[in-house]
């Protein structure tokens, strides 16, 4: 079946530690969202409507993905076990309302996974480009590049006013969002994030820690995105979310900087304790190894950790989560099996000598 | 507020699931949420439960701005009311667009910052008039600042430059050939 490749807990081209100012911008995503004119949204078509519209898509995609140089696999959400959709979820190449969807659904994926189309998600279409690093212009210009490819075989809804048609009257227009996920353990530390956050936000962007509106991030992981997408440019907002990100990495550097210059020895120690958690121990919760994996990443960046690879880092953060794990084991674990098997995980992929950026099997 | 899922933490993690288009919203402990959510970044969830925006700014029938002039617009292709759509947060199909369009400045003013047109890309197949439309567009704006400013000899480079603009738009060619 078309979707094993997915599953297998192997490295996605975006989990690799490339692309610039990787040490705190980890990934980039950009989201497009489209709808075809002639068929109502999902919101209010019919199960035989969106079979068509799937129909429609997905030939466009795998009859013409070659142009691009693209070879797309075809998944219907529909035919995957439960457990197949969680893994897909945690690795963000379907989101979890697709998961959750009630009528056909399907996605199409790129062999090296830096594009998901979802087809009839909350929109017909969202054209998701992931890449590692900060790299928002890339990340826009492959997603650009496909939306191009499918208008010129599609009939989009698109309105002279108001751009983009979408279900959400907060994606038209550009039906643009763009993303960066950001490694904020200085700013978080120093407690200074409770005042950039408000700052960002009144500037017309979103910052969500893992839990979303308003909850501590677990791991110090934050994305942050626009929220406009009428009245601006595709252009100019990457610019004003990329001049952000920018802003914000400078403050986490200078953060670093002083927490280093204040208290070295506290800080290696608080390093090495979660270095000898995440290597040694037998049972780990989620939020255990989110803290000490952000420890541990921090360590890498200030030098304190030598010789280890910040990409397995990247993927331990994917595969550490209950589906992988549970597809790992071949059987359901209750939490504390999840614990266990998450702790067995990191000691085996971190005690490894060595190590293969380019992920393999774990067993 | 007491996490749902133990009982027994106190929540410090709201939350919000859709499922079979409902919006569930989840009050939970650390803890509770680590172990259901995992690390799942919440990457394409609406930024704030838009119905419940939606329906805070028009209370009922008690609108803060004028309803649709017909009482019950109705979407001739998807059937959706204004009303519907305004408890949904969602539009059903493109023509809902037009149906509810002198309601829809206000909305996408509050959502957008003020903004309430498109600038940015143009599907080539909508493209060349398109494009020469919203150049004219901003030829014009530009053309109203010349003559404010009194740069006449400006102002009649851009009303030639819309002139040319025009003709191409109906479909004769700006040279005349
Ligand atoms: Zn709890
Ligand atoms: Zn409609």
């Amino acid at each position: 079946m078309a979707v094993e490749r997915f599953l297998q807990p192997r490295a996605s081209s975006w989990m690799a530690n490339d692309g610039s100012n990787v040490d705190i911008a980890m990934s980039t995503r950009i989201r497009l969202a489209r709808n075809l004119n002639d068929f109502k949204f999902p919101y209010a078509f019919t199960e035989d409507e969106a079979l068509k519209v799937d129909k429609e898509i997905s030939s466009v995609l795998l009859d013409k993905g070659s142009e691009l140089d693209y070879t797309f696999s075809h998944i219907n959400i529909d035919e995957l076990a439960q457990l197949q959709k969680e893994v897909l979820v945690e690795k963000h190449l379907i989101s979890p309302y697709l998961m959750n969807s009630y009528h056909p659904g399907s996605v199409l994926l790129s062999e090296n996974e830096e594009l998901s189309i979802m087809v009839n998600e909350e929109d017909h279409l969202r054209i998701q480009s992931l890449q590692s690093g900060f790299q928002l212009q890339k990340a826009y210009q492959i997603a650009s590049e496909l939306d191009t490819l499918l208008e010129k075989n599609l009939s989009y809804a698109f309105h002279e006013k108001y751009g983009y048609l979408t279900s959400c009257p907060t994606n038209v227009g550009t039906g643009m969002r763009a993303s960066v996920m950001l490694h904020l353990p200085a700013l978080t530390m120093s407690h200074q994030i409770q005042r950039i956050i408000p700052a960002i936000s009144r500037l017309g962007m979103v910052v969500r820690g893992i839990y979303g509106e308003g909850s501590e991030a677990l791991g110090n992981v934050y994305q942050i995105s626009n929220q406009l997408t009428l009245g601006k440019s595709e252009y100019e907002i990457l610019q004003d979310l990329e001049n952000m990100t920018e802003q914000i990495i400078q403050q986490e550097r200078k953060a670093r900087e002083a927490i280093l210059l204040n208290s070295p020895l506290m800080l290696e120690d608080r390093v090495y304790r979660s270095l000898g958690v995440l290597t040694h121990s037998r049972l780990l919760t989620t939020e255990e190894a989110a803290t000490c994996l952000s420890d541990v990443r921090l360590g890498i960046d200030l030098k304190m950790i030598q010789n280890m690879n910040m990409s397995i880092l990247n993927e331990l953060m994917i595969f550490m989560q209950p589906a992988f794990l549970q597809q790992y084991a071949d059987k359901p674990l209750q939490p504390k099996e999840r614990d266990f098997a998450r702790a067995k995980l990191f000691r085996e992929r971190l005690n490894k000598i060595d190590m293969n950026s380019e992920g393999e099997d774990l067993a | 507020m007491i996490c749902t899922q133990c009982g027994e933490r106190s929540a410090s993690v709201i939350v919000k699931k859709q499922q079979l288009g409902q919006v569930m919203e989840l009050q939970l402990c650390h803890i509770c949420a680590a172990e259901n959510h995992s690390i799942n970044i919440a990457f394409e969830q609406d930024p704030l439960a838009i119905h419940q925006l939606l329906s805070n700014w028009f209370p009922n029938s008690q609108a803060t701005i004028s309803r649709p002039k017909k009482e019950v617009a109705i979407c001739p292709s998807c059937g959706f009311t204004f009303s519907h759509f305004l408890k949904l947060g969602k539009f059903g199909c493109a023509s809902c667009y037009d149906t509810f369009s002198s309601q829809l400045n206000e909305i996408f003013k509050r959502f957008h910052n003020g903004n309430t047109e498109h600038t940015g890309k143009i599907p080539a197949s909508y493209g060349s008039t398109l494009k020469i439309k919203k150049e004219i567009e901003k030829l014009r704006k530009q053309m109203q600042v010349s003559i404010q400013e009194e740069e006449f000899e400006e102002a009649a480079r851009l009303r030639d430059e819309v002139k040319r603009l025009n003709v191409t738009l109906e479909g004769g060619s700006p040279d005349g050939s």
